[in-house]
Parts: C-alpha cells; sequence; structure tokens
C-alpha cells in the first residue's frame, strides 16, 4: 500500500464543487458532496472530456460538461447515456482538515459496488 | 448591457447584399396617403424584407425575466432564422442560430428552459452554453485527424443588448447601437418599462397562434391604428366587458401619436382607457394608486399613459398594449402568414392578485381565444387575402389621415395631435421604404433627429 498524497485543506473546495487537480501523474476531479470528500479520474470515458468542468446533479452525480452523460461519484459507476464505462476512482483518505488521496485503492464505494 | 459576440472569432457570414426590387419608390406616395397593395403579396419584397429589414434591424428576442440564471434560455426567431438567447454564466446573454455547424440540424428543440449545453441529435456535436465546440460523438476521430474546435463553434447574433429588461438582437454587424435604433421612443418606453424600480417581467408562458395575413398589417395597426377600434372591436367590447370603445376621435386635443425611426405609438392621456377593457376594477385602482408616484419618477404627461387607450409598435414587428399588457412579436412566415408569440407583462413589484388579473385579462382579449384577437385576425387575413386578385392587387390603397397635424412641441420624437391618425403608420412604411432601398445601414437616411441623448 503506498502512501496516502496530500491534496488540500478541506476548506478550500465548498459543497457541491468539484475541482480538478494533476499529482502523480494522474488527472483527478475531487468532489465536496455535503462535507464528504470524493476522488475519481477527470477524465470521461466516453469523449475526450474533462469532468471537474460538468456540473454535481441529483445531489452526487457529475455531468459531463459535453455530451451531458452521468457518473455516479461515489461508485464511478455510469448512470446515464451515453455513459456506458465507469470511471476510476480513488480513496480518500480523511485527517483532520486535509484530504489526502490514495492513487492505489478504489473509494469504499466502488470496492462495495463490484 | 452586452454586446456579447465582440472579440469571439466572426462566424457569422453575411454574402453581398442582392440586386434590389426594381423600383421601389412606386411602391408608395406617402404625401398622398397612396400606397401599392404589393407590398402585402408580393413574393420578392417578402425575400428583400428577409433580408434588409429582419437581417438588419434590432429584434425583440426575449424579456430578461425568462431567463434568470446561467444555462437558462429561450428559443425565438429573428424573421424566419430561429436563434437561441442564453444567460452565461457572468451573467451577460449571448445568441446564436439555433443549427449544428456540422451537418445543420436543429440543436435545441424546446421553446425554453435551461441547459448545460446543446447537444445536436445527428453526430453529437456539443456546444457549451456559450457557443463553444466542445466535444462530439466519437472525437477520438477528429482528433487524430485535425481539428480545431474553436473555429466551429454555434453561429452567433451580431450584436444583442437589452433597454429596461427587453432582449433585442440584430443579425447585422453594421447595425447602430439598440440607443440609437430606438432613439427618442425610450423616453416613452420608460412610461411602462420603468414604471416603477423594480422594472416588468413577463408571466405565464408563451401564447402562439399562426394567423394568415402579411405581418405588416399587424405591425401598422399596433403603430398607431386606433382608428379600427371603436368600429371592429365594437361589438366585443359590449359583449364582453360591458361597454363601448371610447369616442377617441371626438377629443383630438387630448391625445397623440409619437413616432420615432419607424417605431410608432398612439396614446390619450386617461391613464387606464385601454386597462378599463379588461373588466377588473382592482387593476384600475392599481394603476390610480400608481400613477402619481410615476408622475414623480418621470412626469405628469407620461404617468398618464400608464394604463391608457393606447398601442405601440417598435419597428418592425414587436408590438404591445400599455394598460392590456400584452406584449407581443409578429414573425413573418412568407408574405402570407405570421407565426404571433404572445406574453403578459406586469410590474415586478406588482401584488401576485394583481399579476394574475392581467393574465386572465390578456387571455379574455389577446390571445387565440380572446375577443379582440380574433376581431383583428379576421380583417388582417382578408386584407392579405383579397390581393390573390390580379386585378385587385393593382389597385392602391389610402394611408392619408391626418396629414398636416405634426405638433411644435419639446417632446422627444414626431408628435402629432390627435390618436385617430395615420401619422405613424406612414412614418413606418416610410422607414419600411428607407430600409428596402439602402444596399447598408450608412445609407439609411436618418430622418428623425434624436432629442434624447444616445447614453443610457
Amino acid at each position: 500500500m503506498s502512501e496516502p498524497v496530500f491534496v488540500m485543506k478541506k476548506n478550500e473546495l465548498e459543497a457541491g464543487k468539484v475541482r480538478k487537480f494533476d499529482l502523480c501523474g494522474n488527472a483527478i476531479a475531487v468532489y465536496n458532496l455535503n462535507g464528504t470528500f470524493y476522488a475519481t479520474q477527470d477524465n470521461c470515458t466516453h469523449a475526450t472530456a474533462s469532468l471537474s468542468e460538468g456540473d454535481i446533479v441529483d445531489d452526487e452525480c457529475i455531468a459531463c460538461p459535453v455530451h451531458d452523460g452521468t457518473f455516479h461519484i461515489p461508485t464511478g459507476q455510469p448512470m446515464s447515456f451515453p455513459c456506458e464505462h465507469a470511471i476510476r476512482t480513488y480513496k480518500v483518505i480523511d485527517q483532520g482538515d486535509a484530504v489526502m488521496v490514495d492513487f492505489d485503492q478504489e473509494a469504499d464505494e466502488a470496492a462495495d459496488a463490484i | 448591457m452586452c454586446t456579447a459576440n465582440d472579440g469571439s472569432p466572426v462566424r457569422l457570414k453575411r454574402r453581398p447584399i442582392a440586386e434590389s426590387v426594381a423600383n421601389l419608390d412606386r411602391l408608395m406616395d406617402l404625401d398622398k396617403g397612396r400606397m401599392s397593395r404589393d407590398l402585402f403579396w408580393d413574393r420578392d419584397i417578402y425575400e428583400q424584407e428577409l433580408e434588409r429589414i429582419f437581417a438588419r434591424c434590432w429584434l425583440f428576442v426575449g424579456h430578461e425575466s425568462q431567463i434568470p440564471k446561467a444555462g437558462d434560455y429561450v428559443s425565438t426567431y429573428m424573421g424566419e432564422d430561429n436563434v437561441l438567447i442564453v444567460r452565461q454564466k457572468d451573467g451577460s446573454i449571448k445568441g446564436f442560430l439555433n443549427t449544428c455547424p456540422h451537418r445543420g440540424n436543429k440543436v435545441c428543440f424546446a421553446d425554453l428552459g435551461n441547459a448545460r449545453q446543446f447537444v445536436c441529435n445527428y453526430h453529437g456535436w456539443a456546444f457549451g452554453i456559450d457557443g463553444g465546440l466542445k466535444g462530439m460523438h466519437a472525437s477520438e476521430a477528429y482528433e487524430e485527424t485535425g481539428m480545431d474546435k474553436a473555429e466551429h463553434g454555434l453561429h452567433p447574433v451580431a450584436h444583442i443588448d437589452s433597454y429596461r429588461g427587453l432582449i433585442f438582437a440584430t443579425l447585422d454587424p453594421q447595425a447602430p447601437t439598440l440607443a440609437e435604433y430606438l432613439g427618442d421612443m425610450r423616453h416613452y418606453l420608460d412610461a411602462i418599462f420603468d414604471m416603477d424600480e423594480g422594472g416588468t417581467e413577463f408571466v405565464g408562458g408563451c401564447v402562439k397562434s399562426v394567423i394568415q395575413c402579411n405581418w405588416k398589417y399587424a405591425s401598422e395597426n399596433f403603430v398607431g391604428d386606433i382608428l379600427h377600434a371603436g368600429w371592429t372591436h365594437d361589438s366585443g367590447a359590449k359583449a364582453m366587458v360591458g361597454g363601448s370603445v371610447a369616442e377617441v376621435h371626438k377629443f383630438p386635443d387630448q391625445s397623440y401619436q409619437v413616432n420615432f425611426n419607424g417605431h410608432g405609438w398612439e396614446f390619450n392621456q386617461d391613464i387606464v382607457g385601454n386597462c378599463a377593457t379588461l373588466g377588473e376594477k382592482d387593476l384600475l385602482k392599481y394603476l390610480y394608486v400608481l400613477q402619481p408616484k410615476v408622475a414623480e419618477r418621470h412626469d405628469d404627461f407620461r404617468s398618464r399613459m400608464i394604463g391608457a387607450i393606447s398601442s405601440c409598435t417598435l419597428f418592425p414587428n414587436t408590438s404591445f398594449l400599455p394598460g392590456q399588457n400584452t406584449f407581443r412579436t409578429w414573425h413573418p412566415r412568407g408574405p402570407g402568414q405570421i407565426e404571433l408569440h404572445t406574453w403578459t407583462f406586469v410590474n415586478k413589484n406588482a401584488p401576485q392578485e394583481i399579476k394574475d388579473k392581467w393574465r386572465k385579462g390578456t387571455m379574455m382579449t389577446f390571445s387565440p381565444s380572446g375577443v379582440f384577437e380574433m376581431d383583428d385576425g379576421e380583417n388582417w387575413e382578408y386584407s392579405t387575402r383579397s390581393n390573390a386578385g390580379y386585378v385587385t392587387r393593382q389597385q392602391d390603397l389610402y394611408l392619408g389621415l391626418g396629414q398636416n397635424s405634426k405638433l411644435d412641441t419639446d417632446l422627444p420624437g414626431n408628435v402629432y395631435r390627435g390618436q385617430i391618425n395615420e401619422a405613424n403608420q406612414r412614418a413606418f412604411y416610410q422607414r419600411w421604404l428607407d430600409l428596402m432601398k439602402s444596399e447598408s445601414w450608412k445609407k439609411v437616411p436618418q430622418r428623425d433627429i434624436p432629442k434624447m441623448k444616445e447614453a443610457l
């Protein structure tokens, strides 16, 4: 198991927002869903698009900014056309006021879903 | 407010101006009140109107209250061009042709809504609310073979701007500013659309109908024809709202026609005459209470226009009725048909029950089921259709009422004595002829000298 990587302080991303980070060669999208933080790959699995430029809809889905297809943020599962393939999730480790990401592990919800 | 498309790549092509229909001057001799029926029937004239009127003038495209939030949009028409008017994330407004630049399909089929993007049904080309092409189905294929997405966004309108909540756009990059275009009419528009500090809003949806008439019959009616009301609408008024239309022709010293750049407003000073036809006493009370405050905000003269017997057309094809509070655009559909889009406008600060009564009132009077709309529609249809007669359409029409009635006054615009007049209609057709004869905006004669300053 690799070391979790520091991403940001929790207060740098308000609830209902998403932001892109380039860390350790990975483009990731980090989400604040009502105080719980999640991380996924930033690229859409359908067409060329950066998910962090999309909007969070239905409380816990990300709508792709290009074709408006959606993914479930906690599990990475595709939710609506034209998205068909899940996005990779990353485990977020809660350490006080910091958001840390483990690039070797899926989110717990994703692991449960599979 | 916003000239939204400056600074973007030029994405709106215009072919050089076509050759004009010959001898346009033969169509009218307005000093004698004479005009030709070809204006209402000839297909070539209609095609030239699409080019020199509708693809050139500032046209009403929406009310700011219809699109309060980022991504809110309305789909409407500029002539026969379908456009999307979209609120941006920075609060500005942009307009685009509703057509995919790839293979031409319509990109948005709803009349209004909120969008995060517009995705074409055909090949999945996806456009942001700023019109930029963001991606498409099978985007890797495009990426491999080279394509600059920045060159393939939606086609923007040339300019977009708003006045007192009314959004206008033009498809001609050479057009004057909206302030110049509206000119002195802004002075009078303020009486209605800046009646109090809250401004106006549209309530309810858009009511649409088709009338088999030339668009100019509708525009010229609202630009200055109160004359028809006492005759056309008399029986409807008696049956529906319990009284005759007022005999406004008997009081020419208490009423006016005002025009500027082809826009026109006929009105008297009775404060509530139009509103009274809705048969709702609470609306009259609302206006009577408001009137002294409007006098303070603007002046006594304009405060007496807030619901008076009156009508207005903003050149070329947008009209409204103070007091009855219907707002409408007569979209041309060939020389013999219009698609009429109407809304109810109210003061944003008015109590809800007052807004509801105005909505009910416009439905009873000026909607497809409204008694006055029916009256007008039939007249305009037969005024248009009679010209199918080959010899009939060679006979002139008369538009000569109210010659030599211009007043010498400090009021902005060209002001005429008596609202029973055809001065505004003549000014409307003079502007029409000026635009039809001119190869570019620069060549359009500026007949009217503004008294208002240009700056908003």
